[in-house]
């Protein structure tokens, strides 16, 4: 292995996935370096979360994907959506503890799941939200939340799918200065996948825009940094009203 | 078995238990209202968040037919386990590979098997008419205390005991795939081996339960509990401690309703199990209320 290759922590190449005949992700291949945050950018429709779920193994694709582990190989994943009956009496502290104990939670939560999960909240700036139950969160507490779920095990990827999509300014600020905070301090991998150009600029090393297919790949500043970048593409221009 | 029935019918002489614990098949009701309870009520809660209500009652009605496949292969009237189990089972594996393979929403997709098993079971009970008088069949129906024997009650604790063994191996990942299937795959767990799994503990269940609640009404024991109990609880603990106890008092109650009006066993458990729904509900307005 060379010096670069062991510096990509996932490589992806001719990622084909075909649903009822027609190509959600068609050839798309791409490196995502250990260590950084790497931003998937691209309209509704584009083909982002699919791009995820086949990382996840979660659906069928043609093409190869390679993780290189070196670290506790563990995956975190916030999903786009998680919708939450508003009825259901699931508290903040059940749902954590479901994948961290074995005991049944609805028998009760042991005391070390209680003290990994308040220590857990505290990372996400949550801390006195355990009894609190799920469907009375809002949307930011409950982002944050499962950002909590995912980053125990630590992981070595973590997966966002558009983390601040229908939160407002100041739920998107909080979770993307916890969210850099954790993965400054852990070198954790971030692959995320976003639409909001400006939340890229805020916190991108290396950003890939996809529309089925790779459309631009390369640093935030040399795609979005103006008129050679981004605004140039004119995939931009047609699906996102950008101006060059 | 008539050693205990002795014992208890001696404490309910002395008065130290109501007096109808004087009769054998009360006290056996009785026994069979503590093993449903938790049963029923364990799965209730999950029922009711993975959205299965319907899935119940599809199931309930297909016992039906496996009534009558029984009756036909030569089962005992009072005890056609072979033909519910077999149907049940593979009405309800038949019906989940359907809703995972097919692209129509599931609550249209179990309604076709609803209105099949219900028509088939329609058709074979009026060829049994042949054999038996139709009402012998009504126990399964609308459920009876009188037709419950001891092999019932040993066979529902049997069943009982596994069920909730292999509920406990897998509750969290049934209640984590139930809020979200991808966090449920990357947390380990195989959603289509955990959907197969649930339907078959809840097929086991409720065909064990048949016979105290019946056919047309096991539904009512499979989801009010749990809707109940969302009235009124606050955490996942909360949520299983209620259903168990609503599913407890709704059959001990309908005990008493049954043996004191003279109306079959699943008819009264039904009354009073949406009674208590109807009062948490009135108990969540009015706390509701008074924190507005």
């Amino acid at each position: 292995m060379t010096d670069g290759a062991a510096e990509l922590l996932l490589e992806i190449d001719g990622l084909t996935v075909r649903r009822q005949g027609e190509a959600l992700l068609d050839d798309v291949s791409l490196r995502v370096r250990r260590g950084s945050l790497h931003v998937i950018l691209g309209p509704n429709g584009a083909g982002k979360s699919t791009l995820l779920s086949a990382v996840l193994g979660q659906i069928a694709f043609d093409g190869r994907i390679v993780v290189s582990w070196t670290g506790s190989g563990a995956i975190g994943y916030v999903p786009q959506t998680f919708a939450v009956d508003p009825t259901l009496p699931v508290t903040v502290q059940d749902f954590l503890a479901l994948t961290r104990q074995r005991r049944p939670v609805c028998l009760g939560i042991a005391r070390p799941t209680r003290t990994a999960i308040a220590r857990l909240l505290g990372r996400v700036r949550l801390s006195g939200l355990e009894q609190r139950p799920l469907a009375v969160l809002s949307g930011g507490e409950l982002k944050r939340v499962l950002l909590a779920h995912a980053l125990d095990p630590e992981p070595e990827l973590l997966l966002l799918d558009e983390p601040s999509a229908g939160l407002d300014k100041a739920a998107v600020r909080i979770l993307e200065e916890t969210l850099l905070a954790l993965t400054r301090a852990a070198q954790t991998t971030v692959l995320m996948v976003s639409h909001d150009l400006e939340q890229v600029r805020r916190m991108a090393d290396h950003v890939t825009v996809l529309d089925r297919r790779i459309v631009a790949d390369g640093p935030w500043h040399e795609i979005l940094g103006g008129a050679s970048g981004l605004e140039a593409l004119p995939v931009a221009a047609e699906r996102w009203g950008v101006r060059p | 078995m008539t050693a205990l029935y002795t014992w208890i019918g001696g404490l309910a002489q002395q008065g130290l238990l109501p007096s109808d614990f004087q009769y054998p098949f009360l006290i056996r009701g009785f026994l069979c209202v503590l093993v449903l309870a938790p049963i029923l009520g364990g799965l209730s809660h999950l029922v009711v968040t993975r959205r299965m209500a319907f899935f119940s009652a599809a199931l309930g009605q297909a016992s039906l037919t496996g009534v009558a496949i029984g009756l036909l292969l030569g089962e005992p009237l009072n005890a056609p386990y072979g033909g519910m189990f077999g149907f049940c089972l593979l009405s309800t594996l038949a019906m989940v590979y359907v809703k995972r393979h097919a692209t129509l929403p599931p609550d249209t997709l179990i309604g076709v098997f609803h209105a099949l098993t219900l028509g088939l079971g329609l058709c074979l009970l009026v060829a049994l008419t042949r054999q038996f008088n139709v009402h012998q069949v009504e126990s399964v129906l609308f459920g009876s205390l009188l037709t419950v024997t001891d092999g019932d009650l040993l066979l529902l604790v049997a069943v009982g005991a596994l069920v909730a063994v292999l509920l406990v191996s897998q509750y969290n990942h049934l209640l984590l795939d139930s809020l979200s299937p991808p966090l449920a795959r990357v947390a380990g767990a195989e959603p289509a081996y955990l959907e197969y799994f649930f339907a078959v503990l809840l097929t086991l269940s409720i065909v064990v339960s048949l016979k105290i609640i019946g056919a047309l009404l096991v539904e009512a024991l499979v989801v009010v509990p749990a809707a109940a109990a969302r009235n009124v609880a606050r955490g996942t603990r909360s949520y299983l401690a209620w259903s168990v106890a609503v599913a407890f008092f709704a059959g001990a109650g309908g005990l008493g309703v049954s043996t004191r009006f003279f109306v079959p066993t699943g008819g009264a458990v039904v009354l009073v199990v949406t009674g208590i729904f109807f009062l948490t509900l009135a108990a969540r307005s009015m706390l509701r209320r008074r924190l507005a």
